[in-house]
């Protein structure tokens, strides 16, 4: 889901500026208020494990690989607004750091992924949890990234409607609703099938760690 | 005001002006501007711009080209407004990074810097790891891995990544405790 | 079972030195983005030769190895396995990759990042299970055996300690009975008992072993022949050990050894330090 800069229009990445903005500032408060005087530490722990997170193969049958997200994961291990400040940093970081993904696409992904994504990973796990633990776990890695993709799709898709010029011509994404929503989101449909699977690995490894260190 | 917290808001008013301007001439000129500040590093910059936005707008360029044809208009204003400005955008990101210290420019949040000092450190060194990850089952394997032990893999990279992480952040916890960063 | 099966032999074969050599670099050099990591590097090595590449920390000894097991393609020169140039694009032929792949192992310095199987058995089986061969069982075993995990057969390997990890790592690479073994920093882990054992352990394997280590006091342990990376990222010695050990003016230059000061009673002088920081 990575935009390069230049094909989010003005009038959609400043409000969403302000809307990340908002939603950062009320994420601090929680996290801090969770977590007391040991959140930096592991906020920049999370930050470092959800970029990595990122690079991880999601193998697909047929020897071919997508990238993970590690969103649903993230989110059902540490909290959603936890979740939501790592994605963000790692979005900042990419962008800022190693000119990777757009400053511009930048609030439009953290919203995306790191919110929307984060909480209806919760959500799955919350809804579904009471019945099975392992489809509630797939389920968040998928909803993490399926619905995500959705609201990337049409953002996307109604550039051409916000931002044309005099002629109707498009001046920032070119292409409208009917392309962004299939071509965006049928693949993320099936990638978030794998990311649902090692969503359910990794939780299971990450309940088994946690107990150890309890000992 | 510091230098770079300076060039970090000249960079985020030019990234704001280059998206409210839609005359490819002026975003030429833009583009050639940023060059020109390049100075020797200007070959290096405009390479390294041009592969990083090369997949995705050679995608879209086709796909509007095929759409200009089908519907019957002509794409040529839109095309070169588009790859203008995302060059011009792209070569500007690329041009702050190598210039200015983010860290020096966001200093004035101790907790952020400290954030993003640690977390790149450790990004750093997880993505060698994750390298050697890579490496290590490409190194066993006298085949194709199977979808099986391919999860198995990347499932094994990601519990020790969360280990390592976990890790990380109490002993870092434990140093900050130890430097009074919690008490003043 | 198979006649494969290593025997344990003490001294390399003589006449060694006359065989084709089973590793060569030919000016190879190596830079990630403007950063260069290995210059004019060439050397060869003979079957069954016990080589220990030295170099402190960032000399690019990784990087070497990385290209001697064919993960990565030197920025120029060539590598060539048995006359057989290899680059990751040649070891896209199937034929040369399997044969390539099961006679030449790397033991990775991080043995974390080897691990992902159930359980330790699993681990060891996943090579020899990629040959197709009937006696996958009875190999693993072996191999459990001559490095002392039987015990831990069925766990799994992530809940080994850290040297205990290092042998299982080796017994799976082994299983495959290569002709290379090409070991990074196999030491760094270790406590001195482990390190013990697996010094002797190598010694007994008629193989060709390149090791790396920054570890001066334990290089003639791992072998006789030394290649040393300079600071440069350039060869500075290749040769006997022997002969190396005595050249300080050399290792200083290597970052391997350094000087300091020292008080004896009233008189201060500066003498060069083999330093073991493990």
């Amino acid at each position: 889901m990575h935009i390069p800069d230049g094909f989010i229009s003005p009038q959609t990445y400043l409000p969403a500026y302000a809307l990340a903005a908002g939603l950062w500032a009320f994420a601090a408060r929680r996290v801090k208020r969770d977590l007391d005087a040991e959140t930096l530490p592991f906020l920049a722990a999370y930050t470092a494990l959800s970029f990595v997170l990122m690079m991880v193969a999601l193998p697909l049958p047929g020897g071919t690989t997508a990238h993970a997200a590690g969103i649903g994961l993230l989110a059902v291990g540490f909290g959603g607004w936890m979740s939501f400040l790592a994605i963000s940093l790692v979005l900042a970081m990419q962008a800022l750091l190693f000119g990777d993904g757009g400053i511009t696409a930048l609030p439009i992904n953290a919203v995306a992924m790191g919110f929307v994504g984060s909480f209806s990973a919760l959500a799955a796990w919350k809804l579904f949890g009471r019945f099975n633990e392992s489809i509630a776990l797939f389920l968040a890695g998928w909803f993490s990234i399926a619905l995500p993709a959705l609201l990337v799709a049409l953002i996307l898709g109604v550039q051409p409607l916000l931002a044309h010029d005099a002629q109707g011509a498009p001046l920032f994404f070119p292409f409208g609703l009917a392309v962004t929503l299939p071509a965006v989101l049928l693949p993320h449909v099936l990638i978030g099938l794998a990311e649902g699977v090692l969503t359910m690995l990794g939780y299971r490894y990450l309940t088994r760690l946690r107990a150890r260190i309890l000992q | 005001m510091k230098r770079d917290r300076a060039w970090l808001l000249l960079y985020l008013a030019t990234v704001i002006a280059a998206t409210l301007i839609h005359d490819p001439r002026w975003l030429a000129v833009g583009l050639a501007l940023v060059v020109l500040l390049a100075g020797r590093e200007a070959g290096v910059l405009l390479r390294r711009a041009v592969l990083s936005v090369l997949a995705f707008n050679t995608l879209i360029s086709l796909s509007y080209l095929g759409m200009a044809w089908w519907r019957d208009f002509s794409p040529w204003q839109t095309l070169l407004l588009l790859n203008l400005r995302v060059l011009l955008l792209t070569c500007l990101t690329f041009l702050f990074i190598t210039r200015v210290n983010l860290f020096q420019a966001l200093d004035f949040s101790r907790s952020l810097t400290y954030v993003l000092g640690l977390a790149y450190s450790q990004a750093l060194t997880f993505s060698r790891a994750h390298d050697d990850f890579r490496y290590a089952l490409a190194s066993r394997s006298l085949q194709r891995p199977g979808l099986l032990d391919r999860y198995r893999a990347s499932a094994a990279a990601v519990s020790w990544f969360i280990e390592k992480s976990l890790h990380a952040a109490t002993q870092s916890s434990q140093a900050l405790r130890s430097r009074g960063f919690f008490h003043d | 079972m198979t006649e494969l099966r290593y025997r344990v032999v003490k001294p390399a074969p003589a006449g060694a030195q006359d065989a084709d050599p089973v590793l060569a670099m030919v000016g190879v050099e190596h830079r990630y983005g403007a950063a260069e990591v290995l210059c004019g590097i060439d050397f060869v090595v003979h079957p069954a030769e016990k080589v220990v590449l030295l170099g402190c920390n960032g000399s690019g000894k990784s990087t070497l190895l990385k290209i001697l097991n064919g993960l990565i393609a030197p920025t120029s020169g060539r590598f060539l396995y048995q006359g057989e140039e290899i680059t990751p694009a040649r070891l896209k032929i199937p034929a040369l990759h399997r044969r390539f792949r099961s006679e030449v192992a790397l033991l990775f310095q991080n043995p974390d990042a080897m691990l992902f199987n159930p359980t330790v058995f699993d681990e060891i089986a996943f090579g020899p299970r990629q040959t197709g061969l009937a006696d996958v069982a009875e190999r693993v075993r072996h191999w459990a055996d001559q490095v002392g995990v039987s015990q831990h057969l069925k766990r799994p390997p992530f809940t080994l300690s850290g040297g205990e990890k290092q042998k299982v790592c080796l017994a799976a690479l082994l299983a495959l009975e290569p002709k290379v073994l090409l070991l990074d920093e196999p030491t760094a882990a270790l406590d001195p008992r482990s390190t013990g054992w697996l010094v002797d352990f190598l010694s007994g394997l008629p193989i060709t072993t390149l090791t790396t280590t920054h570890n001066l006091s334990l290089a003639p342990e791992l072998g006789s022949r030394a290649l040393v990376l300079g600071e440069d990222h350039r060869l500075i010695h290749d040769g006997s050990l022997h002969a190396l050990l005595t050249d300080m003016e050399r290792l200083a230059a290597a970052n391997l050894v350094h000087t300091h000061r020292h008080r004896h009673g009233d008189i201060e002088h500066r003498h060069t330090h083999v330093h073991d920081w493990q």
